[in-house]
């Protein structure tokens, strides 16, 4: 079955065609890094004016990349839980007049389910149950995956996610947008035990992620460095830094396989691209005899490929939408399957 | 030529269908904050109504605003990808000149009036008429609603929903007697819209349905901060 994937639910306008949840054929992802490094950030009104823009563009290069026409597609499956409100508007609305128009189902996906299968697209393999961290610029959450369209939440970040921390860090220590590849490149050079930053919540007994005492931490070293006239190694606070948070999401992701009986970790999200988390995450398995899968880079970062094989998981879990589809901006994963 | 018209500018979903002059469905269901959820079901009654399928259909107009940022952008990107994927010509409708049609042929010049949703900020334009055919006068306006007093020189009708209140800050600027204010459509109406691009269509103007924009009028307050407020009004001149 060949499914159209949409995903506009932040700041990269991606269209997608997938045959039976697992052939990616195309996947075209618009990012808005221009916008980003001018403005320092996602801006919603922005976004979601630009998503406008591109949103026909993207949708007819996935069918014309893929060879494909639009009387092939027999699904459209579309992010339209979690995110901005008014970008994720934008991709429903265009999704609504493919399943209208062509006659053919429309599935409303979560966006972290999506990340879910990002990393079931890159590795077949990756058994069922397994663990799943999703670390991005908006999303830090472990999740035990029982089964397609089964999942539990186990734990989740209490204030900014892993990634958001990355690219504050960077914003502050004047090195641009996105912070997570900047930090990453910047610390091959550095120290990474120079600054002994707090981890926290690393022995707290829960699988719940805090992110911005950590943040807050590495601002006022950075301060102080300055106010005192000391020598200010960028490379050595990112390494430093880096170091702390890949800490935090190994020990915990690791902790919670324990309890959980798990041996199969999958790691997603924008943050999963980065270096050093997937160096720690594999000696750290490896010691630990459990086994660690990650997406291939373009399936890393938001796209629409992802979207399209939860969609066809969740059609064949017997589940579609109507055309009153709407968007649910903060639904939590769980509710929509009621497990 | 049949025509499906669709406005999502307002706090309505506005559906019309036209076959050149004559109306064969035109609904405005109320969609509140959300013109998304129902707007594709409240597309289907109304082509159920007309007794027509979509394939029926050989032209879209759609409301390109302004109005609600959230309202255009809904419309807009269902409009293109429809016409897109069902391979319709389509043509966007400024909502101030679907507004200004509800005004019939008269003499007087015409300015409907849309609320920028700050107060007292509105989109406006100037319009003639003649024949049905709409000339706009000018540019696109946005700004406080007394400032049209120093544009409108001559016999205005107002048009727009709230446009009594502005005929009265309008007229006390100004000091004239010569202004008409007539809520003679809160909203522009489906049909309006789809007649309108109908005629677009006809004389084989049609827009291209993957660079069909939005006609916001207004940068958003991010980018009027940084100094990059462009007059898209002009620009879409």
């Amino acid at each position: 079955m060949l499914i159209l994937g949409i995903e506009t639910s932040c700041d990269e306008t991606s269209a997608a065609l997938v045959m039976d949840g697992k052939r990616v054929l195309s996947n075209v992802i618009a990012a808005q890094l221009d916008l980003l490094r001018k403005f320092g950030g996602v801006v919603p009104e922005i976004a979601a004016r630009r998503h406008t823009e591109l949103i026909g563009y993207v949708i007819k290069e996935a069918i014309d990349s893929a060879g494909k026409t639009l009387a092939d597609i027999e699904a459209v499956a579309v992010t339209s839980k979690q995110g901005l409100i008014g970008c994720l508007l934008v991709g429903v609305a265009a999704a609504k007049a493919l399943s209208y128009s062509l006659r053919i189902p429309i599935i409303g996906v979560h966006h972290i389910e999506g990340h879910i299968f990002a990393s079931l697209l890159s590795n077949p393999q990756l058994p069922l149950p397994h663990l799943c961290l999703t670390v991005s610029g908006g999303h830090t959450m472990l999740l035990y995956v029982q089964d397609y369209c089964q999942y539990k939440l186990l734990g989740s970040t209490l204030d900014d996610a892993a990634g958001e921390a990355f690219d504050k860090i960077a914003k502050f220590l004047g090195l641009g947008f996105p912070g997570g590849p900047m930090i990453d490149n910047l610390s091959k050079k550095g120290n990474r035990k120079a600054f002994n930053f707090p981890r926290p919540l690393l022995r707290a007994n829960t699988l719940d992620f805090s992110f911005s005492g950590l943040k807050t931490s590495v601002i006022n070293t950075f301060k102080d460095r300055i106010a005192n006239k000391e020598r200010l190694p960028l490379e050595d606070i990112a390494a430093s830094f880096q170091e702390a948070v890949v800490e935090v999401l190994v020990s915990k992701t690791l902790r919670a396989a324990s309890q959980h009986g798990i041996s199969a970790i999958s790691v997603t999200g924008g943050v999963s691209a980065n270096r050093r988390l997937r160096e720690v995450f594999a000696d750290t398995c490896q010691r630990h005899g459990a086994e660690v899968f990650f997406p291939e880079p373009s399936l890393c970062t938001d796209n629409a490929a992802m979207i399209a094989a939860a969609g066809y998981a969740r059609l064949r879990c017997g589940e579609v939408d109507d055309i009153n589809l709407n968007v649910l901006p903060s639904a939590p994963l769980e509710m929509q399957h009621g497990s | 030529m049949k025509v499906l018209g669709i406005d999502t500018s307002s706090y309505a979903n506005a559906v019309g269908i036209v076959d050149g002059n004559r109306v064969l469905a035109d609904f405005a269901f109320e969609a509140k904050t959300d013109s998304l959820e129902k707007i594709v079901a409240n597309i289907d009654f109304a082509l159920k109504e007309a007794n027509l399928l979509l394939e029926d259909i050989e032209g879209l107009g759609i409301g390109l605003g302004p109005g609600s940022w959230t309202g255009i952008r809904v419309g807009v990107a269902l409009g293109k990808i429809l016409a897109f994927s069902a391979s319709k010509p389509v043509a966007g409708v400024p909502t101030l000149e679907a507004l200004a049609y509800s005004a019939g042929n008269t003499p007087a010049l015409l300015c409907p009036i849309i609320s920028a949703g700050t107060k007292d900020i509105v989109y406006a334009a100037f319009y003639h008429t003649k024949n049905g055919v709409l000339t706009r006068v000018g540019e696109y306006y946005v700004g406080d609603v007394r400032g049209l007093s120093e544009i409108a020189k001559e016999p205005t009708v107002f048009i727009g929903s709230g446009v009594e209140q502005y005929s009265r800050l309008i007229s006390r600027a100004r000091g004239s007697p010569n202004i008409i204010a007539e809520t003679i459509e809160d909203t522009p109406k489906g049909s309006t819209v789809a007649l309108l691009a109908g005629t677009c269509l006809e004389r084989g103007e049609s827009d291209d349905a993957l660079s069909l924009e939005p006609l916001y009028l207004k940068e958003s307050t991010a980018r009027a901060f940084l100094g990059e407020y462009t007059n898209s009004a002009k620009a879409k001149g």
